[in-house]
């Protein structure tokens, strides 16, 4: 027998209350859990999107910059277009290293997909140079799962050659050479007119909003939406990137009437610090979960003693000492919090996925990537912490359990 | 180490295990001050079975408690094995009387989530001390309970749970055993198989017993029967075995 098996039988011995003030500290350390790894998983997803983007600046139609951005970065409607003459002129600039004009539209899937339900849905299409595009993204290939082998870029040319992303593709159920019907209602019309394209390639997963994307060439996507000499997008890449080099490129180009240039830097800010915002909320509702969780361990703890004021009393009779009782009042509360720390980062783990869904609900994450991310270190974390908690909440049921005198605990407990 | 149990438990070398002094120990009731015990004096020598008789309210538990170190005087001299415990704080009773003591409760007071095996050898836990397990199928034995070792004490009869009672008093090898109305719970039969339990524990391990109890039949089966009243000691007197 030792004083942790000891703690352990008498946990055991009244295993509903156990069992409840267990699942209290699991659902606090769970929320606790989730929330970080929510916070850590999605700053690394707003960062690995916007770098997946290729280019440090945007170039795009003055309008809320945040909007312009959560659309690069996971798609979107309401767009804005710039005159084609802007690719022109900052094309000359000599700080540039690299730029590349992009057209996005967006197209319905009325009829066009395999999928019920994706009858009321849209797909983003993307009109991109593809040589300058590219330069800007090397990583992205083409996937060679089965069926979407032998995939190529479109010819510059051609009038019907798409380019699927990989989600895309599985959600439309296209396979490299299948044909695929858009709906698309061009500017100045009301009705949409539809489209048949050739899948040519589907492209490997990127994580990013790539993946949701249907590539064409430059020309056919303004030609489609009829409006063949707007842009919505110019992407840059600087020789030198830093926040002075940015602020004499922005300057330069800012006079343009129509014309904003955003930094990518500063979308992530602006993206984390909105989502900043629920985290807080969030936050506040896993304070709150943590104190009652505390409360009620404390509670819980309290109550035993108070049952067990005639057992305590006794354990003393036989020898122990207020040392001996304090340490395993203390040990029970501690093995309380980290089972609950356990359950509660088994559970965080478990429903992840779920979690990330209804963040996704509630809030727009704007980005396309896994938004919760529970390491290995988030996991440790949280389990030292739980038994921190058990450390300081055991503190004053053992003091009040060690400090019962003898005689008056077994006439009370009798 | 293996050692019999009869070897072990030796009687004290101190020439008086407890000398008590004109012990006096108060109460306070709202503004009334109680005098549970009012001077009583006492001298505990190695190896005798002591009755303490009394009515309720008598001071039967007080002195028991005094005598135990459980709780100590507000005037007059203790001796255990030798040391003042006058001004003692808890701790330091707690020291004095771990492994010299063994204490037997009239409700039992078994720990319901330990078997009858973990129960005896829970005091071994706080002196530190690792069981013995021939030790305690001895002791087990003695109180005729080797059987029931791994049973819960919900699984056993009121006379079992005190046999095992006293079997968690003897597992330290200590040389007295202090016993508050150990037969209060129990019917006639199982009250005088533990009287005789502890009589053998005297007889033939030379241990020193001190019970208390309301049964005028058994408590004059021991050595030794003091009878209190009101506090103080109306008479002592040898006893009729």
């Amino acid at each position: 027998m030792s004083f942790f098996r000891l703690a352990l039988r008498n946990l055991w011995h009244r295993p509903l209350r156990t069992a409840l003030t267990v699942v209290g500290v699991g659902l606090a350390v769970a929320v606790a859990v989730s929330l970080i790894g929510f916070n850590l998983g999605y700053r690394e997803s707003i960062n690995v999107s916007i770098d997946k983007l290729g280019f440090q600046v945007m170039l795009m139609a003055k309008g809320c910059p945040y909007e312009a951005a959560t659309m690069m970065l996971k798609g979107g409607t309401g767009l804005l277009y710039l005159p084609g003459t802007t690719f022109s002129a900052v094309k000359a600039d000599p700080e540039l290293a690299a730029i590349t004009p992009i057209f996005v539209g967006v197209a319905q899937k009325e009829g066009s997909g395999i999928r019920e339900d994706s009858g009321s849905s849209f797909a983003i299409v993307s009109g991109i140079d593809r040589s300058s595009f590219l330069a800007m993204k090397p990583w992205m290939t083409f996937s060679d799962r089965p069926g979407y082998q032998g995939g190529r870029w479109f010819a510059d040319e051609s009038s019907d050659e798409v380019v699927m992303g990989f989600e895309a593709a599985e959600y439309e159920q296209r396979k490299v050479g299948d044909r695929l019907y858009l709906s698309i209602t061009p500017q100045g019309q009301t009705e949409p007119v539809s489209h048949e394209f050739k899948v040519v390639g589907i492209l490997e997963r990127t994580g990013t909003q790539d993946d949701g994307t249907v590539f064409m060439s430059l020309p056919l996507a303004r030609r489609i939406f009829n409006r063949p000499d707007e842009l919505t997008i110019v992407g840059v890449k600087l020789r030198e990137f830093s926040g002075v080099a940015l602020r004499e490129f922005e300057k330069r180009w800012a006079a343009l009437p129509e014309v904003q240039v955003v930094s990518l830097q500063q979308v992530k800010t602006t993206l984390v610090s909105l989502v900043e915002t629920a985290q807080a909320m969030i936050g506040a509702v896993a304070a709150v979960a943590i104190i009652v969780a505390i409360i009620g361990v404390i509670n819980t703890i309290l109550m035993s003693v108070g049952e067990r004021t005639g057992e305590i009393g006794i354990m003393k009779a036989i020898g122990a000492a207020r040392g001996d009782i304090f340490q395993l009042i203390w040990l029970e509360t501690l093995l309380i919090c980290v089972s609950g720390g356990v359950l509660g980062c088994a559970g965080a783990v478990l429903g992840s996925r779920g979690v990330e869904e209804a963040l996704r609900r509630l809030i727009d994450v704007g980005t396309r990537g896994s938004i919760v991310s529970i390491t290995v270190e988030v996991l440790a974390g949280a389990l030292v912490g739980a038994a921190v908690v058990g450390v300081f909440a055991g503190l004053y049921p053992a003091w009040r359990a060690s400090s019962l005198r003898p005689v008056e605990a077994i006439r009370e407990g009798e | 180490m293996n050692t019999p149990i009869n070897q072990v438990c030796s009687t004290s070398q101190d020439p008086h295990l407890i000398e008590a002094n004109n012990l006096k120990r108060w109460y306070t009731r709202g503004s009334e001050t109680v005098k549970a015990l009012d001077g009583v004096s006492l001298i505990v020598p190695p190896g005798q079975l002591i009755s303490i008789l009394g009515p309720s309210g008598s001071g039967k538990t007080t002195l028991i408690n005094l005598l135990s170190c459980l709780d100590a005087p507000d005037d007059g001299e203790l001796k255990f094995a030798g040391r003042d415990v006058r001004g003692m704080g808890e701790e330091a009773l707690t020291e004095i009387r771990r492994g010299r003591l063994g204490f037997v409760f009239q409700k039992f007071h078994l720990l319901p989530s330990l078997s009858v095996r973990e129960n005896v050898e829970l005091p071994l836990l706080f002196l530190g001390r690792a069981p013995d397990q021939n030790f305690t199928d001895e002791v087990l034995g003695l109180v005729d309970l080797r059987d029931r070792a791994e049973h819960l004490p919900r699984e056993l009869s009121g006379g079992q749970m005190q046999r095992v009672a006293i079997a968690r008093a003897l597992i330290t090898r200590p040389p007295l055993l202090i016993a508050d109305e150990p037969t209060g719970n129990l019917d006639r039969v199982n009250g005088e198989a533990v009287f005789n339990l502890f009589r053998r524990l005297v007889r033939e391990q030379g241990k020193t017993v001190i019970i208390t109890t309301h049964n005028l039949a058994l408590g004059y089966l021991a050595d030794r029967v003091i009878t209190l009243e009101d506090g103080r000691i109306l008479r002592e007197e040898t006893g009729r075995h």
